[in-house]
């Protein structure tokens, strides 16, 4: 705590100094999906009370409306200064030059440096080679599982299943329905949610958002059919979240989930088992790794009155980076912030195995047409798990309408 | 000079014209307005940068041509009459049933007809997100009562099996819409006299006889507005559809204003979101011109 008050107060010193530069108080307009309890809400706050000629109004937009009321907003003139948009939709904005261009600001900047970033998020910024924005803070998806169940199952919870065909075998030896518990759950819900789950399976076979009806990710996708088909996950995984998927292995009626580092608060307070987590298997041993790569990014609009008002706030939200996790339960999108302990075990050795997963975690895309792509695959990830269409048709045919889209 | 003005607005044309003229402007502004926008849209390129203006690339048809090359089209547009007629449907007779039976009477009948309107109260997200609970696969309650009472030894995944998704989303609307079904045929229950049954008991016509003969043709505009209403709530069910199935599994049990709404605000394709809106205006418009009717011959005892 100490050491945050320091830092608190030299970040405080150094907008009181550059305050200067700013003759009358300006007012900046903040757009973000966070709520009381997490970062931009109070960090907006935080950045008002230091008085430094810049008033920040902030305002809380509803996850489903951020893109539709921010294109509404700039089509009529009334875009805010600074938005957070979520990482798959960042190039829509950047490459339509709504965005403010950051490339020099970020280069003339003591606080934020693009090397000390995680590649995967500095990715999601970056359009045409030029940064239109600072990421904002970063999660993943890994394998949690019940140790408890491996054990009564005469599994080794210390050998996690590694591959796609352990995976498969490990669910096969850990599903119960006599008992109501299932091998495996994980979302492949017809929606953002699906693709986010399914990218990173093809990734690891070399596909990727352009390419997705390689011989990889026919078999990324058969892998998930044989899940479904044999019962080793809910008929369920069709049409519900990753939140609600991982409250089934939290009430112990899945032995793994396929989910991220935002369920570790909730789990530890339901889950009355010990659970781990590994990572996300691959398509065989020695295989190249992949994840999802989730949460939002800061931008400033194009538009914008006050750029450097604007630059200057993003700045100091990025210099308070390191409280992310330890006062708000977020990962920040940064390789040079150590992640104290929380003091409680599991939670922490699952957060080692999140940041060691997060060097793996790809962007979807980026691209301007992400919608149209993302739609694309959640379609054919439904027709082929509903026995609508072979997988391989159903790849064929998003590869096609992708193809359309891209062009 | 104040008096004279205020008394020919009150009291003289001034009134008339200001009562036709308030309601005229408010439909025109709320209504007529967004709905010329909306058919505009489906004939123009509209991308989501150019939202906010009104001069857009014109496309003619395009938008109508690359909605029916979808191949989600037709299936969705059955989908969209499945859930149309077997929703109105079961409201109705399950409506007329209940209202028939709360006609008879009975100590209480008021009260408990009362406590029905309690579903049509409730918030579509809320019914939704209750069905939602009721129809889940591994621990739903209907799946619960259906293996206790022995009609099924495995469970129904309604939400998520492609032959039961639909019908999971109409069996929650008739559910929503009965009893609002059941008030507006109560209400023309209420309206027959009751000598006609008298009369027609003394010349020997049964219950049968008496129902085809009197309480049918003395209905019939009710009958005619409770379900020209009918079509026009059902097409515009959409929180059923996001908190239950989200339209999915693979479009099984998607239909034309989720689907609108998919397009547009989901995939920003908001020409071609307009352009199902604009198919949909066309269909209520036709039902309510039906409405209109029904209730302009209207019967009373």
């Amino acid at each position: 705590m100490k050491r945050l008050h320091i830092l608190g107060r030299s970040v405080a010193a150094f907008t009181l100094l550059t305050s200067s530069a700013f003759a009358q108080d300006v007012t900046i307009s903040v757009w973000s999906l966070d709520k009381e309890t997490q970062p931009a809400y109070n960090l907006a706050k935080e950045f008002n009370d230091l008085d430094n000629g810049i008033k920040v109004d902030y305002r809380i937009v509803q996850f489903d409306d951020v893109v539709t009321e921010a294109m509404r907003a700039f089509a009529t003139g009334q875009a805010p200064d600074i938005i957070a948009v979520d990482n798959p939709e960042h190039a829509l904005f950047a490459s339509r030059g709504a965005f403010l261009d950051l490339t020099d600001r970020i280069a003339a900047s003591d606080v934020i440096d693009p090397d000390n970033y995680f590649p995967g998020p500095l990715n999601s910024v970056t359009w045409d080679g030029k940064y239109f924005g600072v990421p904002k803070a970063t999660n993943t998806i890994a394998l949690y599982y019940n140790v408890d169940k491996f054990k009564e199952a005469g599994l080794d919870p210390d050998n996690p299943p590694k591959t796609w065909d352990e995976l498969v075998e490990t669910a096969r030896t850990l599903n119960a329905p006599e008992k109501n518990v299932y091998g495996i759950a994980f979302s492949a819900k017809a929606s953002e949610e699906g693709t986010f789950q399914f990218l990173p399976w093809v990734q690891m076979t070399g596909g990727n958002y352009d390419k997705v009806n390689g011989e990889g990710a026919v078999r990324a996708l058969e892998t998930w059919k044989t899940i479904l088909d044999e019962g080793l996950a809910s008929p369920d995984t069709l049409t519900r979240g990753q939140w609600d998927s991982t409250g089934t292995f939290n009430s112990g009626n899945a032995a793994m989930v396929i989910s991220g580092p935002w369920e570790l608060n909730r789990m530890v307070e339901e889950a009355d088992f010990e659970w781990r987590v590994a990572l996300l298997p691959v398509p065989e041993e020695g295989a190249e790794r992949a994840s999802a790569m989730g949460d939002f990014n800061w931008a400033i609009f194009a538009n914008t009155d006050h750029p450097d008002e604007a630059f200057h706030a993003l700045e100091y939200f990025a210099s308070q980076d390191d409280r992310l996790f330890p006062d708000f339960g977020q990962l920040p999108a940064r390789s040079d912030i150590e992640l104290p302990p929380t003091g409680n075990a599991p939670k922490d050795a699952a957060l080692q195995v999140f940041l060691e997963q997060l060097k793996y975690a790809q962007p979807r895309g980026p691209h301007p047409e992400w919608p149209k792509v993302s739609k694309a695959i959640q379609d054919a990830i439904q027709l082929s798990l509903t026995g609508q269409k072979s997988t391989q048709e159903a790849l064929d045919d998003a590869q096609a309408r992708i193809d359309a889209a891209l062009n | 000079m104040m008096k004279r003005l205020y008394s020919a607005v009150v009291d003289g044309k001034g009134f008339d014209i200001l009562l036709v003229g308030l309601p005229l402007l408010f439909l025109i502004t709320f209504s007529g307005l967004p709905l010329l926008y909306n058919v505009l849209m489906s004939f123009q390129e509209v991308d989501i940068f150019s939202l906010g203006s009104l001069i857009r690339p014109f496309v003619g048809l395009d938008n109508y041509r690359a909605l029916l090359a979808q191949p989600e089209f037709w299936p969705i547009m059955w989908n969209t009459v499945i859930f149309v007629v077997c929703s109105i449907f079961g409201q109705f007779t399950l409506g007329f049933a209940l209202a028939l039976f709360f006609d008879a009477g009975f100590r209480g009948a008021s009260f408990l007809r009362g406590l029905f309107l309690v579903s049509w109260v409730m918030p579509g997200l809320v019914v939704g997100a209750i069905w939602n609970w009721i129809l889940s696969g591994d621990f739903g309650v209907l799946n619960y009562i259906l293996r206790a009472t022995g009609l099924i030894s495995e469970n129904i995944f309604w939400r998520s099996d492609t032959d039961f998704s639909l019908w999971a989303v109409i069996i929650a609307n008739i559910w929503l819409g009965t009893a609002f079904n059941m008030i507006l045929l109560s209400v023309g229950l209420a309206g027959i006299p009751k000598d006609l049954y008298e009369a027609s008991e003394l010349d020997g016509a049964n219950v049968w006889q008496r129902f085809l003969t009197i309480t049918i043709p003395m209905m019939r505009s009710t009958i005619g507005a409770v379900i020209s209403l009918g079509l026009i709530f059902t097409l515009q069910q959409f929180d059923l559809f996001a908190a239950i199935t989200s339209g999915g599994p693979a479009n099984s049990s998607n239909v034309a204003q989720y689907w609108a709404w998919e397009l547009s605000f989901r995939q920003y394709d908001f020409a071609k979101g307009a352009t199902i809106s604009t198919i949909m205006i066309i269909t209520v418009m036709i039902a309510a011109l039906l409405y209109v009717r029904s209730t302009r011959h209207e019967v009373r005892g």
